[in-house]
């Protein structure tokens, strides 16, 4: 794949950066991304895409000149709902809340393409390597994880209002960004959500988990039962801001009788 | 042979540990129940003796819990559990009933999987242990990470002792260092699996595709009621919530308090002895320390309350004993209304009774369904008590119980089996809803040896016969019963002709009071018993007097039922059954009201001895075939005298009747040999002397003869019943009017053909039955009757022939046809017949069990005269 002279850098990240080349946006990965992250987000996107789910178009997996992996998507004229949320306030920001959680749950309703990764194993296996816990917090955790039944959700594992993009024509919305799509449990992808909100965003939290508890008729305390085990995929990651907060929601985690 | 245990260390030693374990456990599962005993004997000892430094060793590892309250639970694990099982028989023949043939044999289930929770880490496992060698079972513990080094010390002193004992080696075992995939592995490889922990472990339990045993948390909620013993209460709840802090699933969580003034006083009294009530934002404090987005913190989990208050910022005294949080709200969202594993209490103002149950209700649904819950109250209210049970879906409901000490049976009450694995029901989504023990880690075998039925002999109360008899019997009604207003039920004819007279007049004699009704009509109909009902309740009888042929002693017998008990559903009495014994309707009982006679006047229903009736409702068409012993007349007079002026056809047709229920009692799968002799007795009786009865009508001797025969074969077949024979007659009757005698005579050989077979498509479910034998049977009957011949065959033949010789000379017509039955209506109707005719109450008790197809052919013989096919399968 080879990018124009007219491409414009959208986003840098310490293992992307994102272009957007005319009606294209290209992610270019790091040399040292595995090609099989990489064939996987874009297979992830194909399946999610080929089930019904509105997403931008996957056009392209290939090598840049340097040899590192890039994969490319159509371009959609849009702003992010995050974007948009941050200049609403009260009611205005409550109804974006609500159309992002009726979002959720449009794509929650539609049947899982049976190939995706199972939300309980992905889960097990992420904690599983998160050194910062001790074997015994790890065991807690993967127990309460196994204890998980297989659900028949398409859970986006990162469903967010920054991954949500609003199309500048006022057509519907588009979501993006499926390298941690799986098949699960509603609640335990809204409890990612919530996870997530709590980080960057606390007072949206809070909003979104009564809309979502509301709305799809799920107690909170549902959702909330698989915060710890979110929380330790979410050391996972590697990204070290929030660990401490992190850790604390992990405590919780003790499978008592 | 026993190989050395290796070492579990990985998913291979496992399974290579597990194979070696099978072996061992083949051979502990041969061991006798004095050798299981003495080894369970052994280790509960040296469980028993190393209670404090396991006790030790348990709060040292996991930091969590009292010393001397663990030392509790180990001595209890031990010593309790040993008393409750020390005579309980767990292997081989556990119970015997030689009466009914039954051995129950106990077998153990093979290698028990078991999961120790870190909050009673050693005594569950001295618990788990000490059940597995007592059912002869293997066990390999997946201890907690936070507490395997004293959950595998506990295990390993139990093994040491029971090896001691004699016990074969590696029994017991354990995974050295837990992980999930190792947890899981033991899960699937095991027989069954016995899942002490959260909610996570224990479903994952479930999903391993075993049987599991598995239980869950709970959240018990404490309700005191206006009329409890505040000082009990309040103490007994204190003495509970500290044990070993808090850490006993079914330790208090809330306490509702129903009224303000008994709030003060529990206030108080909480207070007093060194509770302390959080203030202000001290409740949002610790609620927010205790429990994090609604799961508690492992942090203060078995810790001591003011560590607690420490932790949240809380200045409390040391010696504080329970942080009380005074709370409204029984939502998830109040941190308060969550089990908290800690010597932190919620509680509740209450309004009323009814309030707190639904704030406990509530509490248990959310957090410990089917676990535990607590009441203290004033044992007099008993109401209280009883709605306070319905509305808590808990597998333990305790009152006035610390509920930590009390739901582990056996301490505070002592019909509660002992235990340290409380199943919570499919409420907790699992599979036990009791204490478990012993029984639930058995196989059981129920070897069942065939038994035979109990038979009976029911006639009834009087039977009194002989020609002129009658008004000597009826003097009994005076003189023996006291009687004092009859009601005479018959049917036109015989009351036109002066049969009741005599009645009336024997009657008048004694002073007894007396009313008719005589519009009995044959196939007598609701419609006519209800108006006979309406004189009879008019009347006020306390005897009823039956008098006639089958018609009206049914239609009497309705009428007794009807008077008696007016709110019996003929609906519900036609039911029908496969044992009379084992009906789903009891009928109610009769005579309390009137004393019943039959007289008949025919010799051929004998429904003078019978539990039997008939009655059709005339707007709906249905028959309603009523069986039931309560229905048995108290007297019968065969009185002989009444039955001189029987026609020709009444005494052809009741006569081949009385051949008919005679025959088939003998070969009905409940024949007996009470039944056998006056079955026998009745068809010597039908042949001897039924031509006499039939040309000429006068004969004394032979209509006396009849009157018995049609009285013992009703006897007969009043309590061994009918067969198909009857069935098909029946529907011939209702679908094209043939007069049921003859009814009954037209099919009787083919019948009979078709029974005899040795090879019959099914026989009929009887345990008496045990083979087909109805030809013999019939043979027996020939033989008995005169017939001979040089086997079975031969006679039965002849005994056909015979049979068919006096039906012909009784006027009794060769096939339906002959009836005047149109043909195209018959094979309109027969499908429907046929399958009426099997529906019948009466093939229950055939020896052969028919198929509808084979009643269609038996009546398309019948119909046409067609030569008998072989009813051979």
């Amino acid at each position: 794949m080879q990018l124009s002279d007219c491409k414009v850098e959208i986003v840098r990240r310490h293992n992307k950066v994102v272009y957007r080349d005319g009606d294209r946006v290209i992610k270019v990965f790091n040399a040292s991304k595995p090609a099989q992250d990489v064939f996987n987000e874009a297979l992830n996107c194909a399946r999610i895409q080929e089930a019904g789910v509105r997403v931008p178009r996957i056009l392209e997996v290939s090598q840049v000149e340097d040899g590192s992996w890039a994969l490319a998507n159509e371009y959609i004229p849009s702003r992010t709902l995050s974007g948009i949320m941050h200049d609403a306030a009260g009611d205005e920001l409550k109804a974006y809340m609500d159309q992002f959680v009726e979002l959720q749950l449009e794509i929650q309703a539609i049947p899982a393409p049976i190939l995706l990764n199972n939300q309980k194993r992905k889960l097990i296996g992420m904690i599983s390597v998160v050194r910062e816990l001790d074997p015994t917090a790890r065991y807690d955790l993967q127990m309460r994880a196994d204890g998980m039944r297989s659900g028949r959700t398409i859970c986006h594992g990162d469903f967010n209002p920054s991954n949500v993009l609003i199309p500048e024509d006022g057509g519907k919305p588009y979501v993006c960004d499926w390298t941690h799509v799986s098949r699960g449990v509603p609640e335990a992808d809204a409890a990612m959500t919530y996870l997530e909100l709590s980080l960057e965003q606390p007072d949206w939290a809070e909003l979104y988990l009564d809309a979502y508890s509301v709305k799809a008729d799920i107690p909170k305390q549902k959702i909330r039962y698989w915060l710890p085990v979110l929380a330790a995929a979410e050391l996972s990651r590697g990204r070290h801001l929030y660990d401490e907060f992190l850790l604390g929601w992990i405590n919780a985690a003790a499978d008592f009788e | 042979m026993v190989r050395k245990p290796i070492a579990i260390d990985s998913v291979d030693a496992l399974a290579k540990r597990m194979q070696q374990m099978r072996a061992a456990q083949e051979v502990f599962a041969t061991f006798s129940q004095e050798q299981v005993d003495e080894i369970f004997y052994r280790a509960a000892l040296a469980a028993n003796k190393a209670r404090i430094p396991l006790a030790k060793m348990a709060v040292e590892e996991t930091g969590m819990g009292l010393v001397e309250d663990k030392v509790i639970k180990n001595h209890y694990a031990s010593e309790y559990i040993y008393n409750a099982y020390r005579e309980t028989r767990t292997c081989g023949v556990i119970e015997e009933d030689k009466a009914f043939g039954m051995t129950k044999i106990a077998e153990p289930i093979g290698i028990v999987a078991a999961v120790i929770p870190t909050t009673n880490p050693t005594s569950t496992a001295i618990f788990k242990c000490l059940i597995c060698l007592k059912t002869r079972n293997a066990i390999i513990i997946s201890p907690h990470p936070r507490a395997k080094a004293c959950t595998i010390e506990a295990a390993r002193i139990v093994r040491d002792a029971a090896e001691a004992a004699g016990c074969p080696e590696g029994i017991i075992d354990w995974i050295p260092q837990p992980s999930l995939e190792l947890t899981n592995e033991l899960m699937h490889n095991s027989d069954i699996i016995l899942a002490t922990g959260g909610p996570g472990m224990v479903r994952s339990a479930y999903s391993s595709g075993k049987p599991a045993l598995g239980v869950g948390p709970g959240n018990t909620p404490v309700i005191i009621d206006e009329s409890a013993d505040v000082k009990l209460a309040v103490n007994s709840i204190i003495h509970s919530k500290t044990f070993d802090y808090g850490m006993i699933c079914a330790s208090e969580q809330s306490v509702t308090v129903v009224g303000d003034a008994l709030y003060k006083k529990v206030k108080d009294e909480f207070e007093r002895r060194g509770c302390y009530f959080l203030k202000g934002d001290e409740v949002k404090k610790v609620g927010n320390t205790v429990i994090i987005n609604g799961s508690v913190n492992a942090k203060i989990v078995g810790q001591p309350a003011y560590k607690i208050a420490q932790m949240a910022g809380v200045e409390v005294p040391k010696n504080t004993k329970i942080l009380i949080g005074e709370v409204s709200s029984v939502d998830p969202s109040e941190p308060f209304a969550h089990e908290k594993l800690s010597p932190v209490l919620g509680m509740y103002r209450a309004k009323t009774f009814e309030d707190a149950l639904e704030k406990a209700k509530r509490l248990v649904a959310d957090g410990g369904f089917g676990h535990t819950s607590s009441l203290y109250i004033d044992t007099a209210e008993r109401e209280k008590i009883a709605a306070h049970a319905e509305a808590m879906k808990t597998c333990r409901i305790l009152i006035n119980t610390p509920s930590s000490q009390g739901g582990i049976g056996d301490l505070y009450n002592f019909k509660l089996t002992p235990s340290l694995t409380l199943g919570c029901g499919s409420w907790g989504g699992n599979s036990v809803c009791g204490n478990v023990g012993v029984m639930n880690l058995l196989n059981f075998k129920y070897v069942a040896e065939r038994r035979e039925n109990m038979l009976w002999l029911r006639t009834p109360e009087k039977l009194f016969f002989k020609k002129d008899c009658m008004p000597v019997a009826l003097r009994e009604l005076k003189d023996v019963y006291g009687r004092k207003r009859c009601f005479i039920v018959t049917d036109t004819f015989l009351y036109k002709s002066g049969f009741t007279k005599q009645i009336e007049g024997i009657l008048d004699e004694m002073g007894i009071m007396h009313a008719s009704f005589w519009e009995v009509t044959p196939d007598p109909t609701l419609q006519c018993a209800e108006q006979g009902l309406r004189q009879m309740q008019a009347f006020d009888p306390d005897c009823i007097i039956a008098l006639g042929g089958g018609s009206a002693m049914d239609c009497a017998k309705i009428m007794w039922m009807m008077y008696e008990h007016p709110e019996a559903r003929f609906e519900d009495m036609a039911v029908d059954f496969m044992d009379i014994r084992k009906r789903v309707y009891t009928f109610p009982e009769l005579g309390s009201k009137a004393f019943f006679v039959a007289i008949p006047t025919s010799s051929g229903t004998g429904s003078e001895v019978t539990p039997f009736a008939i009655i059709t409702d005339a707007e709906t068409g249905v028959k309603w075939p009523i069986a039931d012993y309560q229905l048995l007349p108290n007297m019968a007079i065969v009185d002989t005298a009444n039955m001189m002026t029987q026609p020709k056809g009444l005494t052809s047709a009741s006569g081949v009747d009385v051949l008919t229920h005679a025959l088939e009692a003998f070969v009905s799968m409940m024949a007996s040999d009470y039944t056998d002799g006056m079955a026998l007795r009745a068809m010597k009786l039908v042949f001897d002397y039924l031509e006499r009865a039939y040309d000429t009508p006068g004969d004394v001797e032979a209509r006396d003869h009849m009157a018995n025969a049609s009285c013992l074969a009703g006897m007969a077949f009043a309590n061994a019943f009918l067969g198909v024979n009857h069935s098909m007659a029946h529907k011939l009757g209702a679908w094209h009017h043939i007069p049921h005698g003859w009814a009954n005579a037209v099919i009787l050989t083919r019948v009979m053909r078709y029974n005899s077979a040795e090879v019959p498509t099914r026989m009929g479910t009887f345990p008496q039955y045990d083979h087909p034998k109805t030809l013999a049977r019939y043979a027996e009957a020939a033989r008995f009757c005169g017939v001979t011949g040089a086997d079975d065959a031969e006679v039965f033949e002849r005994f056909i022939a015979k049979i068919e010789a006096l039906l012909e000379y009784v006027g009794v017509k060769k096939t339906i046809a002959e009836y005047g039955v149109d043909e195209q209506y018959f094979l309109d109707n027969l499908d429907e017949m046929s399958e009426q005719a099997f529906n019948d109450q009466c093939t229950g008790a055939n020896p052969r069990y028919p198929l509808i197809s084979e009643i269609r052919e038996l009546y398309l013989d019948a119909y046409y005269g067609r030569p008998a096919s072989s009813y051979e399968d």
